[in-house]
Formats: C-alpha cells, sequence, structure tokens
C-alpha cells in the first residue's frame, strides 16, 4: 500500500499533541503511506476565528487547499476539527463563494480549483484494514478499548460523511484489527468539552468525568479517540474533571494511531506514550 | 412475517417504564404511523402529539434509539437500516420535561423562547404606506431560520444542555434571535444578540448536534456564530468566550499557527492563569507535554511565521477590506 498525502497535521500536533503526530507519522511510514506536510499550512480556525470573522477563516482553509492542489494530492489530517473546518470550507467554496475568495487569494498568487479531496487518518486506517492488518506483529489480545468519536469525527454528517453519524463502526474496525476488544460506552458519541472548556468550564469538565468514569466502568483499559482535542481535554484535564466531578482521574486515553502503532509492534518511544498526563502504564502492561 | 419491535418509555405522571410492543413490518410505514398503528390497533393508552402528518407542525419529535426525529418525516426504513435492527426503543425527545409517555411540555420552553425578543422592531423610515422592503438578497439572509417548525428536536442531544440548562438556551431560541438580529429591517438588531449574550451564548460547545438533528436542515450552531461574530464587531469583546477566539485570530494573523502557551492567559488574563491554572501548568511540564524552554521560548517570542505569511496577511487583509 503505497499512497500520498498532503499533510495537514494542523496546530496541536506541533506542540501540546506532539505525540500524535509522532504516532501518525510511525504508523503512516511503517504501513507504506507517504505523508508530505504542506508547506506554510496555517491554523484552521479551530471553529473559534469561524465564530468571529468567518470570512477570514474561510480565506485561510481556501490558502490551505491551494496549498494542497499545488502539490498535486489529496489532504489527510489527524485532528477531527481540523478535517471538518477544511471540508466546510471546501463546501462553502463549491457552493458559490470561489470566485470572490480567489481573488483574495490571487493577492498571493494562489489559485483555489477545488480538485484536492480531504481524509482524516481514522477513514483510511479504517478503509485499508485488509492491507496493514496483517502487518499488526503484536494483537493486543488482552486490552479492551472504549471508543470515543469526538463530534467534529462524525457530524454534521452532512460535511463528514463517511459514515453514519448515529451508529459509526470505523473506530471498531480498527480496534479488532489491532486484536484489541472494543468496549461500547455511552458517551462515544458525546462531546468532550473542549472547544468551551473557558468559557463553560464546569461543564466540559463533567463531559470529561463522564466519559472517564463511562470507560472505566465498562470495564475499558482506556478510551481512544482519533481527535487530538478530545485526547488532550480527556487527559490533561482529567485531574481537574476528577477535582471537580469527583469520579474518572485514572483513565488513560490513547490517539487512535498510538494504538494502531502497539499493534503493528512500532518501539513505543517513536508513539509518544510518555508524553501523557494519565499514565497509560496499565494498558501497556497488557501489550 | 417480518416483525417490528417498539420498545417504547412511558410515563403516567408518577410512574415510568418501557413497555414492548409489536406489529408487521410495512415499508410504507413511517415512525409517526407506526405509532399511529399502535395507538389505534394495541393500546389506546399510548400517549403521543402529532398534527399535520406533512413535517409542518412540528409537533411528533421523538427520540429512536436515543436521537431526535421528526417522526411524520422519517420512514421507518431508514431508521431500520441505520441501527441495523428491528427493535428500536422510542423517547420521549431529551432536554424536556415528560409530561406523558412521548408527550412533553413546552411552556417553560415558550418562557424562554421569549429571551430571544421574538418580533421585529422595525427601522423608522418604515411606514403604513411605504411598509417593510426587503431585498431578496436581505432575506436570504433570514430565509432558512423562518423554516423552524418548533419541533424540539435541535435541542434533544445538545450536549451543553443536558449538562446544564439553567446557563444555556435551547438551539432554536438562539435561531430565532439570529433570524431578527440579521433581519435588514430591525431597527436593532444587536437588540437580540444582547440578550442571547446574557443568555450563554458564548456557553455552546460546538458538539454540532443541533445541526444534525434539526429537520428542516437549520443549522442553530451557525447562528449563534453569527451573532457572536456581530456581538464581537460591535465590541462585545470581553469575557473568555471572545478573548479565546480573539487569541486564535491575532495568532493566525501574526505567525500563522495558534501559539498554545499564550492562548491562557490571552483567555483568561495573566492573573487568573498564574493563579487558576498553576497546578495544570506544572503537570504539563512535568509529564512532557512541553518543555519548560519551549514554554517561556512560546510565551516570549510567539511561534516562527509560517512560509508564505506575508501572502497569508495579504489574503486577510484583502477579505478585511472587502468586506
Amino acid at each position: 500500500m503505497t499512497r500520498k498525502y498532503a499533510f495537514f497535521p494542523g496546530c496541536v500536533l506541533n506542540a501540546a499533541a506532539r505525540e500524535a503526530r509522532e504516532a501518525t507519522e510511525a504508523v503512516a511510514a511503517h504501513i507504506g503511506l507517504e505523508l508530505v506536510e504542506i508547506p506554510g499550512w496555517s491554523c484552521c480556525g479551530a471553529s473559534q476565528i469561524q465564530d468571529i470573522e468567518h470570512d477570514t477563516a474561510l480565506a485561510a482553509n481556501a490558502r490551505n487547499l491551494a496549498l494542497a492542489e499545488k502539490m498535486g494530492l489529496d489532504v489527510l489530517t489527524a485532528c477531527s476539527t481540523c478535517a471538518l473546518m477544511l471540508r466546510t470550507a471546501r463546501q462553502e467554496l463549491a457552493a458559490g463563494r470561489k470566485d470572490e475568495v480567489n481573488k483574495a487569494l490571487a493577492t498571493a498568487d494562489l489559485e483555489y480549483k477545488g480538485t484536492a479531496d480531504v481524509t482524516h487518518i481514522l477513514w483510511l486506517l479504517a478503509d485499508t484494514v485488509a492491507q496493514w492488518g496483517p502487518l499488526v506483529k503484536k494483537p493486543l489480545k488482552d486490552v479492551k478499548v472504549a471508543s470515543f468519536y469526538g463530534c467534529h469525527t462524525v457530524r454534521p454528517p452532512t460535511v463528514m460523511t463517511h459514515e453514519s453519524h448515529l451508529n459509526p463502526q470505523s473506530m471498531e474496525t480498527i480496534i479488532t484489527a489491532c486484536g484489541a476488544t472494543p468496549v461500547h460506552i455511552p458517551e462515544r458519541l458525546k462531546c468532550c468539552g473542549f472547544h468551551a472548556v473557558f468559557p463553560a468550564e464546569q461543564t466540559a469538565l463533567r463531559l470529561t468525568a463522564n466519559a472517564a468514569d463511562d470507560a472505566k466502568k465498562g470495564g475499558a483499559d482506556c478510551l481512544l479517540t482519533p481527535c487530538p482535542l478530545c485526547q488532550m481535554q480527556l487527559d490533561m484535564y482529567q485531574p481537574d474533571a476528577q477535582a471537580a466531578v469527583g469520579k474518572g482521574g485514572d483513565t488513560p486515553v490513547l490517539h487512535l494511531t498510538q494504538l494502531v502503532g502497539l499493534a503493528l509492534g512500532i518501539g513505543r518511544e517513536k508513539l509518544g506514550l510518555t508524553r501523557h498526563i494519565i499514565s497509560p502504564e496499565s494498558l501497556l502492561a497488557k501489550c | 412475517m417480518r416483525t417490528i419491535t417498539f420498545d417504547i418509555d412511558r410515563f403516567d405522571g408518577t410512574r415510568s417504564w418501557t413497555q414492548s410492543y409489536s406489529f408487521e413490518y410495512d415499508p410504507a410505514l413511517t415512525v409517526l404511523a407506526s405509532l399511529i398503528l399502535l395507538k389505534e390497533k394495541q393500546d389506546p393508552t399510548l400517549n403521543f402529539t402529532a398534527s399535520c402528518r406533512s413535517a409542518i407542525c412540528g409537533s411528533c419529535a421523538v427520540r429512536v434509539n436515543g436521537n431526535a426525529v421528526l417522526a411524520c418525516d422519517t420512514r421507518l426504513d431508514t431508521v431500520l437500516t441505520q441501527w441495523q435492527s428491528d427493535t428500536l426503543r422510542i423517547s420521549p425527545i431529551g432536554n424536556f420535561h415528560v409530561l406523558s409517555d412521548l408527550v412533553v411540555d413546552w411552556s417553560e420552553k415558550v418562557e424562554r423562547l421569549r429571551t430571544a425578543k421574538p418580533g421585529l422592531k422595525a427601522k423608522a423610515e418604515f411606514n403604513a404606506e411605504t411598509g417593510c422592503r426587503q431585498s431578496p438578497a436581505e432575506f436570504a439572509l433570514i430565509q432558512k431560520q423562518w423554516d423552524c417548525i418548533l419541533c424540539g428536536s435541535c435541542a434533544s442531544e445538545c450536549n451543553k444542555l443536558t449538562d446544564n440548562d439553567r446557563d444555556f438556551l435551547e438551539p432554536f431560541v438562539f435561531t430565532h434571535a439570529n433570524r431578527y438580529a440579521q433581519d435588514s429591517r430591525s431597527a436593532d438588531g444587536l437588540l437580540h444578540v444582547k440578550e442571547m449574550v446574557k443568555q450563554g451564548l458564548w456557553k455552546c460547545l460546538h458538539c454540532m448536534e443541533c445541526v444534525t438533528k434539526c429537520p428542516k436542515q437549520i443549522a442553530p450552531a451557525a447562528d449563534i456564530a453569527a451573532m457572536r461574530a456581530m456581538a464581537f464587531a460591535a465590541g462585545n469583546t470581553e469575557g473568555k468566550g471572545p478573548r479565546h477566539a480573539e487569541a486564535f485570530r491575532t495568532d493566525l494573523e501574526n505567525s500563522g499557527r495558534l501559539n498554545e502557551v499564550r492562548l491562557v492567559p490571552r483567555t483568561e488574563g495573566l492573573v487568573d492563569a498564574a493563579t487558576g491554572r498553576m497546578g495544570f501548568t506544572l503537570r504539563m511540564l512535568k509529564h512532557g507535554k512541553l518543555s519548560t524552554r519551549e514554554a517561556v521560548e512560546l510565551f516570549v517570542t510567539d511561534n516562527k511565521p509560517i512560509e508564505g505569511i506575508e501572502g497569508l496577511r495579504k489574503i486577510i487583509r484583502y477579505r478585511r477590506d472587502a468586506k
């Protein structure tokens, strides 16, 4: 399997969720996926800029897509919010905003044509299980994994079209391919609270505690998410959530590609597993 | 014979229970037609509300397997396929007080709707002779919001409301506020926005459930965003929500990417961040999420500008000037 993508890491994969970038790149290299970082990519707006200067965010994402088009490649992201922002921009540009936005892009000698699709590493891995599944060297047969999809991975379904938003199975497909056992928890399609952690902090902490507690009650060894923002919220804020709500506090939260990397037998040092707030040691002992 | 089972959540005012009903599969049925069939043929005590059967009145929203649908506008086949099961759980929509079985109470919601100050206060130049003229382009800005049929589906799975409805409103309230705020005939669109700021406009989680569940394809989350933009443009930039968004916006223009180290103090203020987030910061440093040196560098000198930052700035300025 050799496929090449224009890689859009997004801001957090360069900073607080660097381990997600390490794991994504390690897994990609292992399964023959070539990721070429888009030179000069910018923040996608993270649904924040969209709320105060919609057209600024639209133009920035048109630029991101135009840069990928110059590479002649489709875009791959490992962040659900980046994927949603880029795909939403694509839809809006296709629905009649292309010409006016291109006037702005022309000031930087760029043109958006609409040729580059935007996909998520989750979708790619789920669709190519048949190709990378045989590469699994260390099936995680003793590991129980609760998937936490993240809102922007599946909603709104008019933009995130890959699978059913009500009953998605991509995470479970990948967990099973890794030899682990999926644990279905009621919180799997709920919000982690990340995007309102400051203005609605108490709500965000309760949602975080609920997910962590739900996974524990379901007998899962960890929560698994394809969105680094969900991972950051559920991991970094879990101690605060535990302090505020009195539940959760010791549920490890893995990035999707970290689990896949473990199953593929990639060295733990390449998967950033030491950069977690909630130690994944209890889980790693079963791998 | 293929048999369909509805496990219906029932409530008689004091007692709650789940009751199973089975009926013969018929591809012509909708969810509402199935409920009517059960009431007519099996159990006249089963309560639900419905009227137009044409997706206009908004009275028949229910949950199927925990997700709101407009029962008259949802084919049974659609949900059977979605859930890959011939057994479905039918419940009243969420985030509403239940009166009986699938019947919910709208009285409190109507009172909450009043906070949007619904109703058009027209500009002074309009009068009985000339009316309130509006161009097609101006009407297009609010046309979709006028499709709201007050079915409550957008509120049913709203993650914010489910957690706490005391500091937030039902998404349809924001949609109603925005349709007056954006109306070209409004004398003071900000009137509605200011009320919504008081009622939790910046507390939306971006969970996108409202957008997903609206049977009329309205996007309450976009209405919330539009009113945030309006409030921000009018100078209402104080508060954690606006300051957080502004940090992202200026980072985009300054370096092209988010500066995570500056984000918290810019959102909460330096003093609050230094005192309230000390434990969090130490935890981040201890577990290697960021090195101390890196954190100091980012705080003092910012991210290195991206390749092509001047081009990005030109694009942003062009868009801003065009407005």
